[in-house]
């Protein structure tokens, strides 16, 4: 008998960027994968552990934090850049939420102009906006194009930082704001790269980008294409369909 | 003159309001500031004026400190309701104050919102602040955790007088040293209960020195991030402590401080640490211990906190849970317990409650022991369904209802033991609709 299909997944800074339960991502890929009869092993790398291969994993996962930890720690990710880089051109796929999609780009410039650099392995840049009180913040849907179809993402969008130079975007803004206030795209998306402010946590509401970027990694780790069965998502589709009425989407 | 005009024409509205019925909450302090922005700095007050602040807990432990001086005999004036904003404390103050803005009383104490303490006291006599907690809450409406405990610090630099300090919450117990010349410091501490565990279970803040930023090392935790702590690098949360609960029994709802017994009402943690904080305020002002100790025993808020009532025969206790630590520690009561039972949820997103429901995500539902069916309901009941589902707890045996009086009905369709928990806004909708029902 085979053994049993797999997917390892890195957890960055789980006890640093964990401001909005985005573990709850996680969560739901494990849930989703195990309800399948695969397997999914979890491991978690912070600031003082064994430095880690991420071209070992076929997925890593970080989210947003909250400022002060934020600067800690992009000193800390400066370290495995090549590494990195090499995970992603290798096919690790990466889902980055909030303070790490911003870590991933050129640089952060907070309120009081200090910049925080990023990994510079995309070219977009955030600044924060002046007006400490002016967040984007809000219930927010994009559409957003995987594979041949169409899904619409539903999230909660809460930033102060303004993303520019997205050559890419996630999805088109439907409700809410996106990259910047009142902006028409939403995150960043290439290939096996999904970086987006959405929490909520971003796959609790969205089933169909969870499977999809788990047949993605399936795909990539096994060579094969292998067929999700479906899962009873009906509380998920009763959710959508509710907020989804309400935004008049 | 112009003061004496305001509050005149306060007190004929507040008069007016109660003849209609209505509560004069937070309106009358809403007009007077905008007549007079100042208005604060205007009343006359001798009493000892009393400050609780925290995330968690406020009105249950301001309402009690107001119940045991009361007591003690002394004339109290609080803000039961739980207006806890600068409009709600000028109402407070209106309504009690005579017409030349002179407070008659021994004390006024009152419950502060985390980010008013500021605003209020720096116009306004505080001989007594109690910050209990600081955790995560609505980060949509409140921002970063951090930003707050920020501002209060920058309060505290100038401020000389009492401050008791929860010295097990590492984001309460910096607050010591905003002002090193303030010698009037009563930090408390709780020795470990039965179930404090040696890893963090629950979503937590404060994880590094707020002064060195060296990972904080933990002896305990009693609840998320409450436990005994200190910094191995620069020695922070070693401070000398006031009051100590020791000997905590749960089971039979009693501690002991400096040897003498206190009874609880009820059998949580978290109530441990808020009547800490109730016995050190009272010790500072030498309320006699047999007050405080029948104080403590009988007194109960009765209005969704911990609130225990007899349904259809079901025992039902209700409690209130703004962020994932008043759920978890809800939860933990729920675990705690034996019996079998089903669980009711209700989470709303209204203004009050913040409209991001990502919080849900914290909440720890893993394991949950006896729990036979959960019921879900609120404007979000179909987002606390995904989250519990996902948790490992069997779908088949959830059940989601945007409607609360189905859902209510589905809740006492079995005889176990029934727990529900509701945000802000659903608490009391859901405690009207419980109630409807009750024999």
């Amino acid at each position: 008998m085979d053994a049993k299909k797999t997917l390892k997944i890195l957890y960055l800074y789980p006890d640093m960027l964990e401001l909005y339960g985005d573990y709850g991502n996680i969560q739901v890929l494990k849930y989703r994968l195990e309800k399948r009869g695969f397997g999914c092993e979890i491991e978690r790398y912070s600031i003082g552990d064994n430095n880690p291969d991420f071209t070992e994993y076929d997925l890593v996962f970080a989210g947003g934090g909250a400022d002060q930890e934020q600067s800690i720690l992009a000193e800390d990710l400066i370290k495995y850049k090549d590494n990195i880089k090499k995970a992603i051109q290798n096919g690790t796929f990466f889902l980055l939420i909030c303070g790490a999609y911003q870590l991933f780009g050129k640089y952060y410039k907070g309120v009081d102009g200090n910049i925080i650099p990023g990994l510079d392995i995309f070219p977009y840049y955030t600044e924060a906006i002046e007006d400490r009180k002016s967040r984007c913040i809000g219930n927010i849907v994009i559409n957003v194009k995987l594979g041949d179809t169409y899904t619409k993402v539903i999230g909660f969008e809460n930033h102060g930082g303004q993303t520019f130079d997205v050559f890419s975007p996630f999805g088109d803004v439907l409700f809410g704001n996106g990259n910047k206030f009142g902006d028409s795209k939403e995150g960043f998306f290439l290939n096996n790269v999904i970086a987006t402010y959405l929490h909520g946590p971003l796959l609790s509401k969205n089933p169909v980008l969870a499977d999809y970027i788990l047949k993605y990694c399936l795909d990539m780790k096994y060579n094969d294409d292998i067929k999700l069965v479906d899962l009873d998502d009906s509380f998920e589709e009763l959710c959508r369909n509710e907020l989804l009425k309400r935004f008049d989407i | 003159m112009y003061n004496f005009i305001i509050i005149f024409t306060m007190k004929i509205l507040n008069i007016i309001l109660k003849i209609f019925k209505k509560n004069g909450g937070n309106v009358l302090g809403k007009i007077a500031l905008k007549l007079n922005p100042n208005i604060i700095k205007n009343f006359k007050v001798d009493s000892q004026v009393i400050a609780v602040t925290a995330t968690n807990g406020k009105t249950s432990t301001n309402n009690c400190i107001r119940y045991t001086l009361q007591k003690a005999g002394y004339k109290v004036i609080s803000n039961l309701e739980g207006n806890n904003m600068e409009t709600g404390i000028i109402s407070t103050l209106l309504k009690a104050c005579s017409l030349t803005g002179r407070i008659k009383a021994d004390f006024l104490c009152f419950e502060v919102d985390e980010s008013y303490v500021p605003v209020i006291f720096k116009d306004f006599k505080l001989d007594t602040l109690i910050i209990l907690n600081f955790f995560r809450d609505q980060l949509d409406r409140n921002g970063e955790v951090e930003t707050l405990i920020l501002k209060i610090n920058e309060f505290l630099k100038t401020y000389n007088n009492n401050l008791i300090l929860n010295n097990d919450d590492p984001n309460v117990a910096r607050l010591g040293k905003a002002n090193p010349n303030n010698s009037n410091l009563y930090y408390y501490h709780a020795d470990a209960y039965k179930n404090a565990t040696k890893e963090m279970s629950e979503a937590g803040e404060g994880k590094f020195c707020p002064f060195c930023k060296t990972r904080l090392e933990y002896e305990y935790y009693q609840y998320s991030h409450i436990g005994k702590f200190k910094c191995p690098n620069c020695h922070y949360g070693e401070n000398e402590i006031y009051k100590t609960a020791t000997d905590i029994d749960l089971e039979n709802k009693v501690f002991n401080v400096d040897g003498i017994p206190y009874h609880m009402h009820n059998n949580s943690i978290y109530t441990v640490y808020n009547n800490l904080a109730i016995i050190s305020v009272c010790s500072i002002y030498e309320i006699d211990t047999e007050i405080v100790q029948s104080s403590l025993k009988d007194f109960s808020l009765d209005n969704g906190r911990l609130e225990e009532i007899i349904i259809k025969n079901s025992p039902t206790i209700i409690n209130l849970a703004k962020n994932p630590t008043g759920a978890n520690v809800s939860l933990r009561l729920l675990n705690e317990d034996s019996s079998n039972k089903d669980l009711l949820f209700v989470l709303n997103d209204k203004i009050a409650d913040g409209f991001d429901v990502s919080w849900i995500w914290d909440i720890n539902f893993s394991n949950l022991k006896n729990v036979s069916r959960i019921i879900t309901s609120g404007t979000r009941a179909y987002d606390i369904a995904i989250r519990i589902k996902t948790s490992g707890f069997d779908a088949e045996n959830i059940f989601p209802y945007l409607n609360l009086e189905d859902a209510v009905s589905k809740l006492y369709e079995t005889e176990n033991k029934k727990y529900v928990i509701a945000n802000y806004t659903a608490l009391q909708p859901t405690r009207k609709e419980l109630l409807k029902l009750k024999n």
